[in-house]
């Protein structure tokens, strides 16, 4: 093909490429890194966060080392494979549910960011993988993992260190291409509008699923039966969960064979998962266009402006500023997908916690023919607490609510709605999917506990922490808001933001914990009186409080308002 | 009573972010009934300043007040008789266009009766209604330029405020846009924008003022700053620009 030179001599634009140097994976770590750093300027409480997030990182870390290297130096065989094969297996779990449950990926690097450089999907894909492995998490779990190289090498000398480090480092691989693939593949089904309910159902599954293997570990604690332990251990010990981190015992066994088997099973776990984040990636990164196109339709009757603001079941609130403001946030809390990846992933602990804290607790019986029988023995303190728990995590998805709307919430701010106004209206929208959500975890608990009279005490416990808990994230969401970056994956996190994210729910968790005491004394004091006093008691408890909260951080509301737009307007 | 004061008023309006001045004092004066265009190149202080004068950014010195009312100390008076068009997409862009209308009005305290009038009205003149149940998200660049002006303009304000508003708009979309606001202004109210296209600015306004580097460097009627000039010329003077040598990006050529 003859390409015309032109009087320059330089080649038409588009044929000359030139040497062109390969990008590689530490290019992307650089990045990240170098991103990370500049997030930081200026912003001294970023960093503050940052180090004491980092000190906690580093105590968790010492913490699972000793555990980990504990029955090594014991001396333990038996703990050693329970530990590699259960406790393994429940750290992969952990490291993949987790960040679609509370924590979020953080997203410094957002793979739609490399939608028009010349890189293969394959650059794209280590590169980022690598990126994800540079991380305050990936770095703790790696110290801490370094306790099963010390296990195995008391066991089985340096083989089986040399062996188990592989092991460690596959492992940590799995996890993070593993929880990378979930949530890419998460946002992708939760962006589109249609399958978004799938999304809901898929979630549900996942902790279906937890719920018979936690039934499963309790019933062996509960037995004591270390033999039968080790042989579970053994069994999830060859999958993809626990194979990495059980393959330095295979080798102090003297099971090369074994070792090399679950290295293999890793390995082409890590590419398939690999392989799945790669489709999900491709959607991310092309991301608007698979958000669906703009359909118009115009079917269904249409009533005036106003009549279609307001969803049909909230007709009969005001024509107001308030029910304005309610209507909204409630359309919000649906269409909006981080918002609904919230109320969705609630729905599932709300389920999850008193199921592991009652049932769990009190323990399944194994009897023989009858199968699996629920014993009755949950204590009123047991339900208490775990309402405790629903009820602050259920107000902890309000923290950081401005952070949702965005630089939209300018429309307020020019429109100078009243603080107390907005934050009851928006108390008032997320208590329409919350309220009945609690309704139906008291009530499904109390029906499989067989103690249907506990139903006042449930749904008391409930609404106090409930209220007491929106009152403090009413609060933290004015004063303590943060930006969410503008992307399509509604489990990303800006970077530094998720430390921030961790330390806020865990402040505000523990302090509607404190608001739920009063509630507690109570039902201490007041014995068998208070099983009918809970209901109203904690009813007017928690309005109270969140009437309260909404009150008096409207004040706060008031005088800052330009500043709370500022801190949620993500920066550009 | 409000006919002594100027629509929009500011006095020495100052911000800076961290280390950098965004805009060094600004004083300016929109009198009643005028199209005002605020000029300026990308990052002289443009949306900053529209920002502080309208209560969504806190200024570090100086006052703004729209017809008499100061924006920071009487938020309420000023807010009521302010239409605000943000730049960017600053919309609750998860309703749709008809639901973000009603949401505004009745925001701003509106008689329902009313909002559902205007609204449909708006929606009409403006071409969306067509979009039918379609959200805000999905809209073109141009709709959503006119369902922000449409927000804007439902209260009847008595000043607009509208920061870019001919950006990323077709021209069909624009010649509507600039067809509302020319009435609006005929009707008794007061208009400032501020763009970087000369061509809408000169066709527009009764009075200019070019921002640049946080200062204004040139303000009056559009004669006054043009004097007999194109606009662009008097533009490019003022703000300094480079011109091409036509020796460097060589490579560019064949």
């Amino acid at each position: 093909m003859a390409v015309p030179v032109s009087p320059t001599g330089s080649l038409p634009v588009g044929t000359d490429v030139g040497p062109v140097r390969p990008v590689r994976a530490r290019h992307f770590v650089r990045l990240k890194l170098r991103v990370t750093a500049n997030n930081f300027k200026g912003q001294s409480w970023r960093i503050v966060l940052y180090v004491v997030g980092a000190f906690f990182a580093l105590w968790f870390a010492l913490g699972g080392f000793l555990a980990l290297a504990a029955p090594g130096l014991l001396g333990e065989h038996q703990a050693a494979i329970i530990v590699t094969g259960i406790g393994g297996g429940l750290l992969t779990m952990g490291w993949l549910l987790l960040p679609l449950v509370f924590f979020g990926v953080d997203e410094t690097l957002d793979p739609a960011r490399f939608a028009l450089l010349p890189l293969s999907r394959r650059t794209l894909l280590l590169g980022l993988c690598a990126a994800a492995l540079v991380s305050l998490p990936t770095v703790a779990a790696l110290l801490a993992l370094c306790g099963l190289v010390v296990t195995a090498a008391a066991l089985g000398g340096w083989a089986a260190a040399v062996a188990a480090g592989v092991g460690v480092l596959a492992g940590v691989l799995l996890c993070v291409a593993g929880s990378r693939a979930l949530t890419s593949a998460f946002a992708a089904m939760l962006r589109s509008r249609r399958v978004r309910d799938l999304a809901a159902v898929g979630l549900a599954v996942l902790a279906a699923l937890l719920g018979p293997l936690q039934i499963g570990l309790v019933a062996a604690i509960a037995a004591a039966d270390w033999d039968r332990m080790a042989a579970v251990a053994r069994v999830v010990g060859w999958t993809p969960f626990a194979a990495p981190w059980t393959v330095g015992i295979d080798v102090a066994e003297g099971r090369a064979w074994a070792a090399l088997v679950k290295l293999l099973i890793t390995g082409v776990t890590v590419v398939g998962l690999l392989l799945w984040w790669s489709r999900s990636l491709e959607s991310a990164m092309v991301g608007t266009a698979t958000a669906g196109p703009a359909t118009v339709k115009n079917s269904g009757p249409v009533g005036s402006p106003v009549t279609q603001l307001f969803p049909r079941s909230l007709g009969w609130l005001g024509r107001t500023r308030f029910g304005a403001l309610t209507a909204r946030e409630c359309r919000y809390w649906w269409r909006d997908a981080r918002r609904r990846a919230n109320l969705i992933t609630l729905a599932v602990v709300g389920v999850f916690v008193p199921a592991v804290v009652n049932v769990g607790g009190s323990g399944f019986q194994f009897d023989g023919a009858e199968g699996f029988d629920v014993l009755t023995s949950a204590s009123p303190v047991a339900v208490s607490l775990s309402m405790v728990i629903v009820g602050a995590l259920a107000a902890v998805t309000i923290a950081n609510q401005f952070g949702f709307d965005g630089s939209a919430y300018a429309a307020n701010v020019v429109a100078g709605v009243p603080g107390r106004v907005e934050l009851l209206a928006r108390i008032a929208a997320f208590s329409v999917y919350v309220l009945p959500m609690l309704g139906v975890v008291s009530i499904v608990l109390v029906v499989v506990l067989g103690e249907p009279g506990w139903i006042g005490l449930t749904l008391g416990v409930l609404l106090a922490t409930y209220g007491g808990g929106l009152a403090v994230n009413t609060f933290l969401s004015v004063l303590a808001a943060y930006a969410l970056p503008e992307t399509s994956n509604p489990f990303a996190m800006s970077s530094g933001a998720g430390v921030a994210r961790s330390m806020l729910t865990l402040v505000s968790m523990v302090v509607a914990a404190i608001t739920a005491v009063p509630i507690l004394v109570a039902a201490l004091l007041l014995g068998d009186a208070w099983y009918w006093l809970a209901l109203p008691v904690g009813a007017a408890y928690g309005v109270g409080m969140a009437w309260l909260g909404a009150y008096l951080a409207g004040d706060v509301l008031d005088r800052r308002m330009p500043e709370l737009l500022a801190t949620v307007t993500p920066r550009r | 009573m409000s006919e002594e004061h100027p629509a929009l008023s500011l006095r020495g309006l100052a911000k800076r972010f961290d280390t950098k001045v965004a805009v060094a004092g600004v004083d300016l004066d929109v009198p009643t009934g005028s199209f005002y265009g605020l000029l300026g190149p990308n990052g002289a202080g443009k949306t900053t300043t529209l920002s502080m004068a309208v209560g969504l950014l806190r200024p570090d010195h100086g006052q703004a007040r729209v017809l008499g009312y100061d924006v920071w100390t009487d938020p309420v008076r000023a807010k009521q008789l302010l239409g605000v068009m943000p730049d960017g997409a600053r919309l609750f862009d998860r309703l749709t266009g008809a639901e973000l209308l009603a949401y505004q009005g009745l925001l701003r305290g509106m008689d329902p009766a009313v909002v559902d009038r205007r609204a449909t009205e708006l929606l009409d003149v403006l071409a969306l209604g067509d979009a039918g149940r379609t959200l805000v998200v999905d809209y073109s660049a141009g709709m959503k330029k006119k369902i922000g002006l449409a927000c804007a303009l439902l209260h009847g304000p008595r000043l607009l405020v509208l920061d870019e508003p001919f950006e990323a708009v077709d021209p069909v979309s624009a010649a509507l846009i600039r067809d509302i606001l020319q009435r609006y202004v005929v009707g008794g109210g007061t208009v400032i924008f501020s763009s970087h296209v000369m061509e809408v600015v000169e066709r527009l306004c009764s009075h200019v003022a070019i921002l640049a580097d946080g200062v204004i460097k040139r303000v009056g009627t559009l004669a006054e700053v043009r004097a007999d000039r194109p606009l662009e010329e008097v533009f490019v003077e003022v703000v300094g620009g480079r011109t091409a040598t036509g020796e460097e990006l060589s490579w560019l050529s064949r």
